[in-house]
């Protein structure tokens, strides 16, 4: 943190829009190929935290640049536009088709190596917790490890002091305030907050003056071999849609023996559901 | 020649997608069971822009395209279509009007709050004798020494109830020019101004669609809309543009009854077999989705056309009548796959079926719109 300046990275990640994807039933896959995309929910948040430090730093005169971070294909273009519509400063996409297959470990050194390289003074880095589409809760935690940074997961609020940041997060049933000097990464938790929705204006201004750049693997020094599909460690095996059958099953006799029936074939499952066993009386 | 949204306006979709769905979406039917003009959405939707889709960001408006306009609408109209058609007027014919003819006072004065959502504008033009026919107008302007006396009444007035501001359509009084009307600013503060009942209507119940009065309705000199005569002009460069907002409410109705029917058609069973499974059921299916988007092409069209300047009157007429009548064909087979559940309050069909229909009368009827399409057919050069 430098002259009472605080720049802020948050990654923002892409994700298909599940609800409107065709699911293919023999391979239990989504149609990704017809995947609407939308802004990864815990990105959002975090998206969300870092413009809630950048307002609280208006008053109290300090300048907090917001900076939103994303890897993808050329379409993942659109997050960046939505995150400066928001409120963030600018937005970076770091695209290239050697960067396409990229998993969490790949992912993580490609993002800090973008960081080190054309962004040393970063204070802050924000991550949602784990993104929609494959909540693996990886790629805050290793980028950290990457970055050399202390690292806070699952925060549901985060404050300003004028030295460090303050970490609020749900730990099992009880709340832990943590202190973090800066810089450092922090992955913020869903449901944390509820997000802004974005003004219109805000949206034809951030067409208006673009505020993305561009940067690919020339650009971060790859090595020309560098292929991140081929590179990753993690191999994904299969992807599936756990099976589930309904059966429907009626109950005949009198009113107190299929009750008694009910409860002595599915007591237990009800119990389950409503949170309360329901032989005590 | 791109046929494909660019991504500005993608993200434009999204961003009223998400604000509809989760803000209105839960309240869209209890406002139209009740007649409930929502407030409180109002006052949520004013900061985000939606009152100043159009109006250059210095006097705080969103400063947008279009056809980003027309999307907005779409939106709008796909969750709450008497809300989109609140909006709509709002910025249409109630603001646009100023923005294109008013003086500089005039622009700073009414444009900054309606852009804020804090003043709802509204148009009339309507009248128990006029309506498609602007020259049977009777309600009247007389100059004074402080300004203007109206006396008149305006029927069926979108947005009436909670007007803040309204374009008047008034003739002079006796004046040599009557057959040259004017348009007022009237502020609902004006001495003589007031509102009438809340029509009961078939749909956009949660509009509040009323009668204005205006008796011995004084207003300054300086709320003359445009130079004295211009009022015809006003009119149509209005209607034109108010025909892209009502077309696209149209569409977004459509739409929404789509994906209704849609959704249900792959639920419901018959015959041991989803509806969609039905050669009849896949026809209708057919024709709607094919309905829907050769009409927003039309829109899409005649909003592009409106930003490059010149003359869009006949396109936009096109849009507004090929909309609206995909509205209406939609809702009904809407309607008709979902059976007797779509004839029942407790689906959305039944609403869209009833929305819809309107969206051929106002702003132009539908016979209206063949009159402007044919007008220009016959007289351009050929």
């Amino acid at each position: 943190m430098e002259n009472n300046t605080l720049d802020i990275i948050v990654c923002i990640k892409q994700v298909p829009m599940v609800s409107e994807l065709p699911w293919n039933s023999k391979t239990g896959t989504l149609k990704r190929e017809l995947a609407q995309g939308m802004m990864d929910p815990a990105s959002r948040l975090a998206l969300e935290a870092g413009l809630r430090l950048q307002r609280a730093g208006q008053s109290q005169d300090r300048r907090i640049r917001v900076t939103a971070l994303t890897m993808g294909p050329p379409m993942a273009e659109e997050v960046l536009h939505q995150a400066v519509s928001l409120g963030a400063d600018h937005g970076i996409l770091l695209t290239d088709r050697k960067m396409a297959g990229a998993d969490t470990n790949l992912t993580s050194f490609i993002l800090g190596r973008y960081i080190r390289m054309f962004k040393p003074d970063t204070g802050l880095v924000l991550c949602g917790a784990q993104t929609s589409d494959s909540e693996t809760a990886q790629v805050g935690p290793q980028l950290a490890c990457e970055l050399d940074f202390p690292a806070i997961g699952w925060a549901s609020d985060i404050r300003l002091t004028q030295n460090a940041l303050v970490v609020t997060r749900l730990v099992d049933d009880f709340m832990e305030t943590l202190e973090m000097d800066l810089p450092g990464l922090v992955t913020i938790d869903l449901g944390a907050f509820v997000p802004r929705y974005a003004g219109l204006a805000g949206v034809a201004q951030a067409f208006a003056s673009p505020k993305i750049d561009v940067v690919d693997a020339d650009d971060l020094e790859l090595d020309r071999n560098f292929n991140a599909l081929e590179d990753s460690p993690t191999r994904i095996l299969d992807v599936f849609s756990p099976a589930t059958q309904k059966e429907s099953r009626v109950l005949k006799g009198a009113a107190k023996t299929v009750v008694d029936q009910l409860f002595a074939d599915y007591g237990k499952i009800i119990s389950s559901a409503m949170g309360k066993d329901l032989k005590k009386k | 020649m791109d046929f494909n949204p660019c991504m500005k306006h993608q993200v434009v979709r999204k961003t009223v997608r998400e604000f509809a769905e989760n803000e209105i979406g839960p309240h869209a039917a209890s406002l139209d069971r009740e007649g409930r003009f929502p407030t409180e959405i109002i006052e949520k939707m004013g900061p985000l822009n939606y009152f100043g889709l159009q109006v250059p960001p210095s006097l705080g408006g969103a400063g947008l395209d279009t056809i980003s306009y027309a999307i907005v609408i779409e939106e709008l109209s796909r969750v709450c279509a008497a809300l989109g058609l609140c909006v709509s007027v709002h910025n249409s014919v109630g603001l646009y009007p100023i923005l294109r003819f008013g003086t500089d006072e005039q622009i700073a004065r009414f444009v900054p709050d309606m852009a804020a959502g804090k003043h709802i504008g509204a148009f009339c033009l309507t009248e128990a004798n006029a309506g498609s026919d602007a020259g049977g107008v009777e309600t009247t302007a007389a100059k004074t020494e402080e300004g203007y006396t109206i006396n008149g009444t305006k029927i069926f007035v979108t947005n009436g109830g909670v007007c803040d501001v309204v374009l008047v359509f008034a003739v002079d009084a006796g004046g040599k020019e009557q057959s040259r009307p004017n348009v007022f600013i009237v502020e609902k503060t004006c001495p003589g101004f007031s509102v009438g009942e809340i029509e009961d209507l078939c749909g956009m119940r949660a509009n509040p669609v009323s009668s204005l009065f205006f008796e011995d309705c004084r207003i300054p000199e300086t709320n003359l809309l445009g130079k004295p005569g211009q009022g015809l002009k006003i009119g149509l460069t209005a209607l034109d543009t108010g025909r892209i907002g009502i077309a696209a409410q149209a569409l977004g109705i459509a739409q929404a009854a789509f994906e209704a029917a849609l959704s249900y058609a792959k639920e419901r069973q018959q015959f041991n077999s989803p509806l969609t499974k039905f050669q009849t059921i896949q026809n209708y299916l057919a024709d709607m989705a094919t309905s829907i988007e050769s009409s927003r092409m039309l829109l899409y069209r005649a909003a592009a056309a409106k930003d490059k300047g010149g003359d869009f009157g006949a396109q936009a007429a096109m849009a507004k009548l090929s909309c609206s009548a995909t509205a209406r064909t939609v809702t009904d087979l809407a309607v008709q796959i979902h059976g007797g559940y779509g004839y029942s309050r407790e689906y959305d069909v039944e609403r869209y079926f009833r929305e819809a229909k309107v969206t051929q009368i106002y702003e132009g009827t539908s016979e209206v719109q063949k009159m402007v399409i044919a007008r220009h057919l016959i007289t351009r050069p050929s």
